[in-house]
């Protein structure tokens, strides 16, 4: 039988496992009054960007739909738009309006920042309470989209969290749900093991396409990527190479098909396992997760990397004995056993999925409680 | 005794799941049993070589090529940045041989 787990209806059949409003910068120079505002309004979360004013072509259709991809994503209620003037406004109220969601907007423009932060608060206060009349129901696990993301790598990531995850995204393409994997560099090295796996041809070459022409990218740079990637904590824990490091980074996308190609926080249109092309930085690749519309983040971690996203909760888990001992206050599962004890990966990675569902249901995790979450726009060209 | 895991049989290294020190005799687990002596201390989560393997020889792991000897490994000695080479993303190869 399919798993199962109480959320958030929203207008468009998609399916919340949060139900935050959320208060979204148009551009920087926003951010300020974005952060006064919810800081004054429970239930609300900031949504900032450190660009968007001079940004041009590529670069910024991405960033607009990547804020309006956050602002579109099952697990805010409703938006307030942040914004300067009008016409940049109205380029990320256009494109979350299909959603049917309600949206609200402020502009700091012609009145100021005190008139903006008053009013702002005002109109966030009533979305607050207006969301809060919502009710959890019961909704298939085929309406999860998750991300699946490592960070703060080391041995015991290949060894521990990445299997158990994969377990845990196999279970949920089989319960006809979705998985994205992000990171593109982080198949230099495995990329003939997962292209294996494309569902057609066109997919495949999609796939490769994207890993070598950023590994070409990279090259054009004249530089060696050691010490980047893999990272000096990735390095400190045991990882020699990026093709080390690869190899463990792919055990979490589990087993089954690779049926779609995505460019950075773009929302996938059938369900099953995904590719995201996203650079390696978690956060940059977390933020790229929550635009593409997922409900929840699994996080591997071996050394220790905390960071959550803000509109996709995060879940960490962990198999390196040492992390869980100095740093368990940023754990939310312990896979140490598959190690330690010799536990099967399929035993470990059912209790995970057993525990996606409850986190989808409402548990929170330790990202979300300390408040240890970031949101960044990858760059993909310079500012005039 | 410090252990080892081995994860594929045609592997010539395998992943210390405890601190190791010189001289510790290394008990392996996984794909291949036995045991290995140390002839450096090598940290938890490190590789061990367990097949001597000679300079520009192939590093495996996974049974996937993981990167390439850039000095003579002995079995037991710690396998790491300053005796192997990743073969990808070498911007500052590009050019000449690899």
């Amino acid at each position: 039988m399919s798993a199962t787990f109480l959320g958030y209806p929203r207008k468009n059949g998609s399916i919340g496992v949060r139900n935050w409003v959320g208060v979204l910068s148009i551009m920087d120079n926003c951010n300020p009054i974005t952060r006064a505002i919810c800081n004054a309004v429970e239930g609300t979360i900031p949504i900032t960007t450190l660009f968007v004013r001079g940004q041009y072509g590529r670069d910024l259709e991405i960033t607009y739909n990547s804020l309006a991809g956050m602002g579109a994503n099952p697990n805010i209620a409703s938006v307030l738009l942040i914004g300067l003037e009008e016409m940049t406004t109205e380029e990320v109220a256009r494109r979350i309006r299909p959603t049917g969601k309600r949206i609200e907007v402020i502009h700091l423009q012609p009145d100021g920042t005190i008139n903006a932060v008053a009013n702002g608060t005002r109109k966030a206060m009533r979305l607050a309470i207006e969301a809060s009349g919502l009710r959890r129901q019961s909704c298939p696990a085929s309406s999860l989209v998750i991300g699946v993301e490592c960070g703060g790598s080391d041995t015991t990531s290949g060894l521990s969290c990445n299997p158990a995850i994969g377990r845990m995204a196999d279970r949920l393409v089989d319960d006809g749900g979705t998985i994205i994997i992000s990171e593109t560099s982080e198949f230099f090295g495995a990329e003939h093991l997962f292209a294996a796996r494309a569902i057609d041809d066109k997919v495949r070459k999609e796939f490769v396409d994207k890993v070598v022409g950023f590994e070409q990218d990279a090259m054009k740079m004249g530089l060696d990527i050691r010490g980047t990637n893999p990272t000096p904590d990735n390095i400190r824990g045991g990882l020699t190479t990026i093709e080390e490091k690869a190899l463990g980074a792919m055990a979490k996308a589990g087993t089954r098909p690779l049926v779609g190609v995505l460019d950075y926080g773009e929302p996938p249109v059938r369900k099953g396992m995904h590719f995201m092309a996203t650079p390696a930085p978690a956060v940059e690749s977390m933020t790229a997760f929550a635009a593409g519309g997922c409900q929840l983040i699994f996080f591997g971690t071996g050394v220790g990397n905390p960071i959550g996203n803000m509109v996709s909760p995060t879940v960490k888990v962990s198999g390196n004995v040492n992390t869980l001992r100095t740093m368990p206050d940023n754990i939310d599962v312990d896979v140490s056993e598959l190690i330690e004890k010799g536990s099967k990966v399929p035993d470990v990675g059912d209790r995970l999925y057993d525990y996606t569902m409850e986190v989808a249901s409402g548990t929170r995790t330790t990202s979300e409680v300390l408040d240890n979450r970031e949101t960044a726009i990858s760059r993909f060209g310079p500012t005039i | 005794m410090p252990r080892a895991l081995v994860l594929n049989e045609s592997d010539n290294v395998a992943t210390l799941i405890d601190t190791g020190k010189a001289g510790d005799a290394c008990a392996l687990q996984g794909e291949a049993k036995g045991t290995v002596k140390l002839l450096a201390d090598v940290p938890f989560g490190h590789k061990v070589c367990i097949k001597d393997t000679s300079e520009g020889q192939e590093i495996v792991k996974y049974g996937t090529i993981i990167g390439k000897a850039s000095a003579a490994i002995r079995s037991g000695a710690h396998v790491h940045i300053h005796n192997v080479e990743s073969v990808r993303g070498r911007g500052d190869q590009a050019g000449t041989s690899k």
